[in-house]
């Protein structure tokens, strides 16, 4: 009907919609609701979310509508536009039913908002005083339940707010797929609640209390920290992990109380994980380092910065001096922003002259393969025509990631092809699971091509095959395990890239902003905007001065050689290799055998602990700047307290000491260094800082960078199938999402949730090896010995045990040996229960 | 003009009463619900009756209040409810006694009393904290040394006028809209411009629901 | 009008004592139909009945042979439900056919199968009827075992299979959509209808079609007769036999199946054969002329014929078939109360308005029963009535999902129109007045 194309100039080709007297154009297939809310008329709504599916079930969105057939009152949440729709929302019986519909809601809602932690920004309280009615008319005594009980950890439930939308229960279900809450009872008497004896423990949680529209679920970290008219916001991009969600952090009286989802298509739709949504905790924390710390004789005592930059610049001088700048080291940069990593990476270029920087605790991938490798985003990998995992457990390290791949599976019959050492919580999304021997994954990939491998796995074999004969096949690439090397997994992507034309890959390395520092050059061999040292010496040493004549090692190599004696400054930029590097004994020796060690932290780690000199740093919200994430996109940090102490950004902490070194950065802002990236950095050409601040840079925006880095220095060759031992088991060594790391051991609410450190080996392995489930085993290696509880399990292969890294207790980081390819570990019983077994 | 005709207001003055008074050692009682110095009030049992919600710190022009509210201990509860005002501060120098926090209070914990007479020798003594705000055992507020407190201080204060109009509307007039306090009872409430005849005893305060017209629909 | 003298079409075997069994049944004809409708092509079985023009006997009173026409064509697979989960207070004509005669309704089941191309029927019986599960089962067993059920049912080269399911006692799951939720395992609550219509995406995303028990008895009466024969019985609109529930305050309550159209409540209320008329000689208040959710009919609806049209014209309906007599005694109050009790009860909690105003007016009910109502309560009970169902008009329209939440208005609003000063009576007195 508004077809206007008779005079030739324009179609609409929407439908056309009468909405209050007004014909609007709707998209074809819009819900009422929604064409309404972009015509400018706001609907009012609990249960209706935009990132899940309608229900209809709260009723405030009834409105009149029109389809022909007479006025009827309908749910516009549920109702799709059709052409010659009327809609009235304003109509008499549009009101009244909407007034009645929230006296109904109110009925049984107690009028408990001053206490209650969603008042002042809640829902059910703006829509009644926007569509409500003025009084209430119900006398009797309203329902009662115990007031809130704990579902889980983190999240408390008041039934008695609850106005039962289906909101929280419908994120559980469809979207974490951790269907752990669910209506219980029925009629006035219904409730939301846990099943028995299983808590709400999903690692999106914190997601439903975001989502309630009323105070029925509320955060415990948060829970009468503040009201809401007295936090401040600020939109940022969290760093818990290396996707780059994007987030509202707020703060009440200069201090941190909480971060909430904002929603953005490219990444994360609003959501956010339990561990990001609450780790402003650590930031808050009482332990935070707050002034510099020298070492005299055993212990670290407080210095004035004066006193500990001139002493950490004479030292610093003194190896180049004496030792030449090879035995320098800068060890870390995950933590920084890409300002402060492009400052660091020019003060060791620079200034020390060292090439040995590297952001990875190799726990990672060679930066060649993550920045040289096509790459593609987390939108087009979940439109790809099939999807490879080769890496982590996507849910325990990338947890957003993983609920975007899950909705792709479950809404959008995306295709996922699992290549894994055991079973992941992807694995029953996809759609075939392979399953590789640790260290022997390019063999896998091998019989993939060749039609070989066992009878039994000839047809997932087959299928995968078939699934990667689709255009547009991306690989979600990450380092699957610490307790095998690096090569196979990169070996096996690269034969996967060279059988199938046109891969794409997506990054799953999991630290902070691990893709930023070293896109700026925080990796040995690399310079700013994803250069080899050689391809950008020309420009670099135009604009820098001088640049290391050599490649030098990374953080392996660094140990390696500081265990020698041949390193004689290491700087950890906010890494602590006792606890992160996957080969402690190593990582040991490195730390205690470099002549000079320098830590810049926010947090006196194990391995700042063992240092000579400590500079405190400003950590998240403290300071401004950008981050980069796994798909490459640049997107804005933003300040929203001040730091404690005397802490300094660490682009500062870069300036000063260049300035103590005879040298200069050249930067008196954080903004400088980000016009220098832009001008000088091939990757990030054109990103300037006037973009990123505009509406175009609100969802960040990707840098696309070169890739020719790769094709010289991969050798795609060599793939041979290790020598297996009758006796022993294969280690596979994952991170969980809480660990014993910072972030999370620093916020209490987070804490207690690290599940510690139990091993899981296969039942069968278990039986042949005469070992029972909850025994306490010893799991030795070539390199040493843990002793912790074993779980048959049979989500683990046979033939490997499972063991996360860094939990509570000794940990796998005492088993591996990162110079072999695996980790060859024996178990066997030392204790049952608490007792031990003697002999 | 004589010489005495200029005494002549003088002589005439001298024999009226005399209107000032030696302040402060004779203080004169002040007007009905003037506002003065807070207090936070307690239930008849003794708990607070501050929530913490920070609704008075909302609402406050001055920014003089600072409330932050913590979980009740639930063995030895400090209000009733999940939540109690963890901290209370309200900065005297600042303050300009506008009694909007009174206003805004849903569980009348707030309140003023008459008292403007007292002063302080340094920035920090300026800011009451809850210890010295909350009323004592007996429900009154406590009389701290550099406070010149007289007993008119307590009485008809701004509590007062809140037990005839809970929610400022006419129909309320006469009609006792808050609960017992300790210290005081109920007190009864204020005449309104109706006069005597309005005034309800403190028995009726339960029925008047039943004819007090409910406006369903007002919100519109 | 008058008793008429129409055959017993599926009460017929009510009296036989092994008509629950295969032997029985057989015996009285069982099964000829259908060996008949096997013969036949499925669109011809399909035509027999939209030509018997039979209204489902549920409630709604839709043909079935209509809603059969709405399976879009060519998917597959696609599904039949039986609807036997009789709960609407005062019904219980589902009950009888289920246990008195389970292998009529087994053959009505496999007609209908038939006819719609499904090779799945679900039988779903109430949780609170084990006997005509029990029935149910052995008569199920007798088929599968007699090869009317299963694989190349008696050569055609068509298949079924026939489920049986127990309820878990909800009255909403009498609600279709509901229903069909139960049997997919989850909740019982009601899918929003659009776009969820059961034809088109019901069981497990399939085209399915939910038939009540009785009209499915009645498939096998049709193919046997023919639908002309069926067609020609009671009136053009209403056609064929219906069975109603008669209970109350009458002499003789019980399970009549009578013609429609011809047969008036007058005649089942009072003919000899049917109700014998009210206790004690009294005189009627009230009675309710189509289950619970039913506006009540007085005195000058007596004569009113019992047919679809004119019930619905006079502002009610037919429903379920449970005609409840209250005679002059009564407590209007409290037998709203009542019947509001139980909507309350029953709401299945899902959407808002049902959930809150179905309680709340129990809740106002009450003290008004109690002898505590207020001045206001009567334009409060209208105003909820009214927020749930807007206009308190009949057919009702709803603020619900489904239509739970007004038929707890019928009672009400029926009650306070007609007897207002009843109402007065237990404010202003503080009491009930009929105790």
């Amino acid at each position: 009907m508004t077809d206007i194309a008779e005079n030739g100039t324009e179609a609409v080709r929407g439908v056309a919609v009468t909405l209050n007297g007004r014909v609007i154009d709707a998209q074809p297939g819009e819900l009422v609701i929604n064409a309404a809310e972009r015509a400018g008329v706001y609907i009012p709504r609990f249960c209706h979310h935009p990132r899940m599916q309608p229900v209809g079930m709260c009723r405030m969105c009834i409105v009149e509508i029109d389809t022909g057939r007479g006025p009827a009152l309908l749910p516009s949440c549920m109702i799709p536009v059709a052409e010659g729709m009327v809609v009235e929302t304003e109509s008499p019986v549009t009101r009244k039913a909407q007034d009645g519909v929230l006296e109904f809601l109110l009925v049984n809602h107690p009028l408990d908002c001053p206490v209650c932690d969603k008042g002042g920004e809640c829902p059910l309280q703006d829509q009644t005083v926007a569509f409500g009615p003025g009084e209430s008319r119900f006398v009797e005594e309203k329902r009662h339940h115990e007031k809130p009980i704990a579902i889980s950890d983190v999240v408390q439930l008041d039934r008695e707010r609850c106005i039962l939308c289906d909101r929280c229960t419908r994120f559980a279900k469809t979207v974490a797929g951790d269907p752990l809450i669910s209506f219980v009872n029925r009629g006035n008497e219904t409730e939301v609640n846990t099943f028995p004896d299983h808590p709400f423990a999903s690692y999106f949680s914190g997601n439903t209390v975001q989502i309630c529209p009323v105070g029925a679920l509320t955060a415990t970290p948060y829970r009468f920290k503040a009201r809401p008219w007295d936090l401040d916001q600020v939109e940022s991009t969290c760093t818990s992990c290396s996707v780059g969600c994007r987030v509202a952090v707020e703060s009440s009286s200069n201090q941190l109380v909480r971060y909430l989802g904002v929603d953005v298509d490219a990444v994360n739709w609003g959501w956010l994980c339990d561990k990001g949504r609450f780790d402003f905790e650590a930031v808050n924390s009482e332990n935070r380092l707050a002034r510099p710390l020298a070492r005299q004789g055993d212990d670290l005592v407080e210095v004035s910065w004066s006193d500990a930059l001139t002493k950490a610049a004479s030292a610093l001088g003194g190896a180049k001096e004496r030792h030449g700048s090879s035995s320098i080291a800068v060890v870390g940069g995950a933590r920084l922003t890409n300002e402060e990593a492009y400052a660091w990476s020019k003060l060791a270029r620079s200034v020390l002259g060292t090439d040995s920087v590297d952001a990875q605790m190799g726990d990672g991938l060679p930066s060649d393969v993550v920045l040289g490798l096509p790459r593609a985003t987390i939108d087009e990998t979940c439109a790809a025509g099939t999807v490879v995992l080769l890496g982590p457990d996507l849910k325990e390290e990338l947890p957003i990631l993983y609920l975007r791949l899950r909705d792709a599976v479950v809404n959008h019959g995306l295709n996922v092809i699992e290549i894994s050492a055991s079973q992941t919580s992807m694995t029953r999304y996809a759609a075939v699971s392979l399953r590789y021997r640790p260290g022997e994954a390019a063999v896998l990939v091998q019989e993939l091509f060749e039609h070989a491998g066992d009878v039994d796995v000839q047809a997932d074999l087959g299928r995968a095959r078939a699934l990667l004969e689709a255009n547009n096949v991306v690989c979600v690439l990450g380092r699957p395990s610490v307790a095998e090397r690096a090569d196979s997994v990169v070996q096996a992507a690269l034969r996967l890239r060279s059988r199938v034309p046109g891969m794409r890959f997506l990054s799953a390395l999991r630290r902070a902003n691990i893709h930023g520092a070293l896109d700026m050059g925080l990796s040995p061999g690399m310079l700013p905007g994803r250069v080899s040292l050689e391809e950008g010496r020309e420009v670099f040493t135009e604009a820098w001065g001088q640049l290391p004549g050599s490649v030098g090692l990374d953080t392996a190599g660094v140990l390696r050689a500081a265990a020698e004696g041949r390193i004689q400054a290491l700087i950890l930029v906010g890494a602590d290799p006792l606890a992160d590097f996957p080969d402690r004994d190593l990582a040991r020796r490195g730390v205690a055998g470099a002549g000079f060690v320098l830590a810049v932290d926010c947090f006196a780690t194990d391995s700042v602990r063992q240092a000579d000199v400590v500079l405190p740093a400003v950590s998240y919200a403290e300071k401004a700047g950008t981050t980069t994430n796994i798909e490459g996109r640049v997107s804005r940090l933003h300040q929203k307290v001040t730091a404690p102490g005397t802490t300094r950004p660490d682009w500062m902490i870069a300036c000063d000491l260049a300035e103590r070194l005879g040298g200069d950065l050249g930067f008196e802002t954080a903004e400088a260094i980000w016009d220098e990236i832009e001008r000088l950095a091939p990757a990030h050409s054109g990103l300037t800082a006037q973009r990123l601040a505009s509406s175009e840079g609100l969802e960040g925006i990707v840098a696309a960078g070169p890739s020719s880095i790769l094709e010289t220095t991969m050798d795609v060759t060599a793939t041979a199938t290790l020598p297996v031992d009758g006796y022993s088991l294969r280690l596979v060594s994952t991170r969980k999402l809480y660990d014993n790391g910072t972030l999370v051991q620093q916020s209490p609410s987070l804490a207690p949730l690290a599940p510690g450190e139990v091993v899981r080996a296969n039942p069968a392995d278990l039986d042949r090896l005469g070992v029972a489930s909850n025994d306490r085993v010893r799991v030795a290696s070539s390199r040493g010995a843990v002793v912790a509880p074993v779980e048959a399990d049979a989500a683990v292969a046979r033939g490997t045990v499972l063991l996360a890294f860094n939990q509570s207790g000794s940990g796998a980081a005492d088993l591996i040996d990162v110079s072999l390819p695996v980790t060859e570990v024996r178990v066997e019983t030392v204790g049952i229960g608490d007792r031990e077994v003697s002999g | 003009m004589g010489y005495f005709e200029g005494f002549r207001i003088t002589f005439k003055e001298m024999f009226k009463p005399r209107v000032t008074t030696s302040y402060p050692e004779e203080l004169r009682p002040k007007p009905e619900r003037a506002h003065g110095r807070h207090v936070l009030n307690r239930h008849e049992d003794g708990m607070e009756k501050c929530i913490g919600c920070e609704l008075c710190a909302g609402v406050c022009p001055a920014r003089c209040i600072y409330v932050r509210g913590a979980d009740n201990p639930t063995d030895a509860p400090i209000s009733p409810g999940e939540r109690y005002g963890f901290v209370y501060e309200i900065n005297y120098l600042r303050c300009i006694h506008c009694d909007l926090c009174v206003e805004a209070c849903p569980t009348e914990a707030i309140t003023e009393s008459k008292l403007f007479e007292f002063s302080f020798t340094n920035r920090a003594d300026a800011i009451y904290t809850k210890r010295e705000l909350l009323v004592g055992d007996d429900g009154r507020p406590q009389r701290l040394p550099w406070e010149l407190w007289s007993d008119d201080d307590e009485a008809n204060t701004s509590a007062w006028v809140r037990a005839t109009a809970s929610s400022g509307r006419a129909d309320y007039e006469g009609r006792v809209g808050w609960s017992a306090e300790l210290g005081y009872g109920i007190r009864a409430p204020e005449v309104g411009q109706a006069g005597e005849d309005a005034v309800a005893t403190a028995d009726d305060r339960h029925g008047h629901g039943d004819d007090v017209g409910h406006g369903h629909g007002g919100g519109h | 009008m008058a008793v008429t003298d129409a055959p017993k079409l599926i009460t017929a075997r009510f009296d036989q004592e092994d008509a629950h069994t295969l032997a029985g049944y057989e015996s009285s004809g069982g099964y000829t139909a259908l060996r008949k409708a096997l013969g036949s092509a499925p669109d011809a079985v399909l035509a027999e009945v939209k030509a018997a023009n039979i209204q489902g006997r549920g409630g709604a009173g839709f043909p079935a042979g209509t809603k059969w026409g709405f399976l879009p064509p060519d998917v597959s697979p696609r599904y039949l439900v039986v609807n036997g989960d009789e709960s609407e207070p005062g019904t219980y004509k589902d009950r009888l056919l289920l246990e008195r005669d389970p292998h009529q309704l087994i053959e009505g089941v496999l007609i209908a199968s038939y006819a719609i191309a499904a090779n799945q029927a679900f039988i779903y019986i109430r949780g609170e009827m084990p006997f005509a599960h029990e029935r149910v089962a052995a008569a199920l067993n007798e088929a599968y075992a007699a090869g009317y059920i299963g694989r190349d049912i008696m050569g055609s080269g068509w298949s079924l299979d026939v489920v049986l399911h127990w309820g878990a006692g909800a009255y909403i799951v009498g609600e279709e959509t509901a229903l069909i939720e139960s049997l997919e395992g989850n909740r019982g609550m009601p899918r929003l209808k659009p776009p969820f219509f059961p034809a088109v995406k019901g069981l497990y995303m399939q085209p399915t079609i939910v038939n009540n028990v009785e009209t499915l008895s009645n498939v096998p009466w049709i193919v046997n007769n023919g639908g002309a024969a069926f067609a020609a019985l009671g009136t053009d609109e209403s056609a064929g036999t219906r069975i109603f529930a008669l209970s109350g305050h009458v002499r003789r309550p019980g399970v009549y199946e009578v013609e429609m159209g011809k047969t008036t409540f007058r005649d089942l209320i009072e003919a000899p054969v049917y109700g014998g008329g009210i206790r004690n000689g009294r005189g009627l208040k009230a009675f309710i002329p189509g289950g619970a959710s039913a506006p009540w009919f007085y005195e000058e609806h007596l004569d009113l014929p019992l047919s679809k049209a004119t019930v619905d014209k006079a502002g009610s309906m037919l429903g379920s078939g449970a005609v409840v007599v209250m005679d002059e005694t009564t407590c209007p109050v409290r037998a709203a109360l009542r019947v509001v009790r139980f909507f309350a009860h029953e709401s299945c909690g899902k959407c808002t308005p049902c959930r809150e105003g179905t309680n709340w007016l129990e809740k106002i009910m009450h003290r008004i029963e109690e002898g505590t109502g207020r001045a206001d309560d009567l334009d409060l009970l209208l105003d909820v009535s009214d927020n749930l169902s807007p206009g308190i008009a009949w057919p009702p329209r709803q603020t619900t999902i489904c239509p739970l939440g007004p038929s707890a208005v019928s009672p009400v609003a029926s009650s306070i129109r007609r007897f207002r000063d009843d109402y007065v009576a237990h404010i202003d007195q503080g009491r009930c007045t009929h105790d």
